[in-house]
């Protein structure tokens, strides 16, 4: 999602679902059509769904998402971000790509978007995947013990920001 | 006296400090959801699947060889001569 498309100091957003280990569209669900794959990857049937729009309210990032084409507060099935793990049908099935779209982790790929990124800001796979490359970045970058920790997230973050920024638009000072 | 009312009080302080169980038992109603490796590209070969996901993930890395190599292409091209004037 881009926040003032067109105009400068644009902000791309991310609304993917972030799987949450104790998800809270799972916990208010009405009619239970959340479930958790192997990999600890949350999906929903959309079979079950009634489209009630509660799991829209109880999730903090925004990733359950509605059809907005109709008026008067048309209503549908939820749809989310699946990590391109598409659903409980057959995988790689025509039924599974129409509700769901396509099931790249069925066929050894990482989500469309982390894989299609052009500047890596997105980023998929399990944790020590992301922190090494995380890792890697910063020794390889010329970053040391002082890019982690309390100062730099929230007293030496202005040192980060970009010179067409200036010191002023980087973080909070304090 | 005093030590049975330190036990009970002991007792009363400790009972905060374990843990219930935030999970309410939310079972699934759906269809059973086959696993992403048992499809015809792994034939339930789980270690193959796992392969496959981690060797895509080392493209995500910026500085990963596969990358790296492209910059040391770049590096090594010869550079363009300086314009004349």
């Amino acid at each position: 999602m881009t926040v003032n498309d067109g105009v400068p100091g644009e902000r791309s957003i991310s609304v993917a679902c972030m799987h949450c280990t104790d998800a809270p569209c799972m916990a208010v669900c009405p009619v239970d059509c959340f479930y958790r794959t192997e990999d600890q990857i949350v999906l929903h049937d959309k079979d079950l769904c009634i489209g009630c729009g509660y799991c829209f309210y109880a999730c903090p990032f925004g990733a359950p998402q509605f059809p907005q084409a109709g008026a008067f507060g048309l209503r549908g099935k939820m749809d989310k971000c699946t990590f391109c793990a598409g659903g409980p049908e057959e995988n790689n099935s025509v039924e599974e790509f129409r509700k769901y779209g396509r099931n790249r982790i069925a066929e050894g790929k990482l989500p469309a978007c982390a894989e299609m990124c052009s500047t890596k800001a997105l980023l998929a796979g399990d944790a020590p995947v992301i922190t090494t490359i995380y890792k890697t970045r910063v020794t390889t970058r010329g970053k040391g013990d002082e890019i982690w920790g309390w100062a730099m997230a929230y007293k030496e973050s202005g040192k980060l920001a970009d010179a067409n920024t200036g010191p002023a638009a980087g973080g909070a000072k304090s | 006296m005093i030590r049975a009312l330190s036990i009970a009080a002991a007792a009363l302080l400790l009972a905060a400090c374990h843990e219930i169980p935030q999970d309410a038992a939310k079972p699934y109603a759906g269809k059973e959801d086959t696993k992403a490796y048992a499809g015809d590209m792994f034939k339930g070969d789980k270690a193959k699947y796992e392969a496959a996901l981690a060797d895509r993930a080392k493209f995500q890395n910026d500085y990963s060889p596969y990358r790296s190599a492209g910059l040391n292409a770049q590096a090594a091209a010869p550079a363009a001569a300086p314009a004349k004037q």
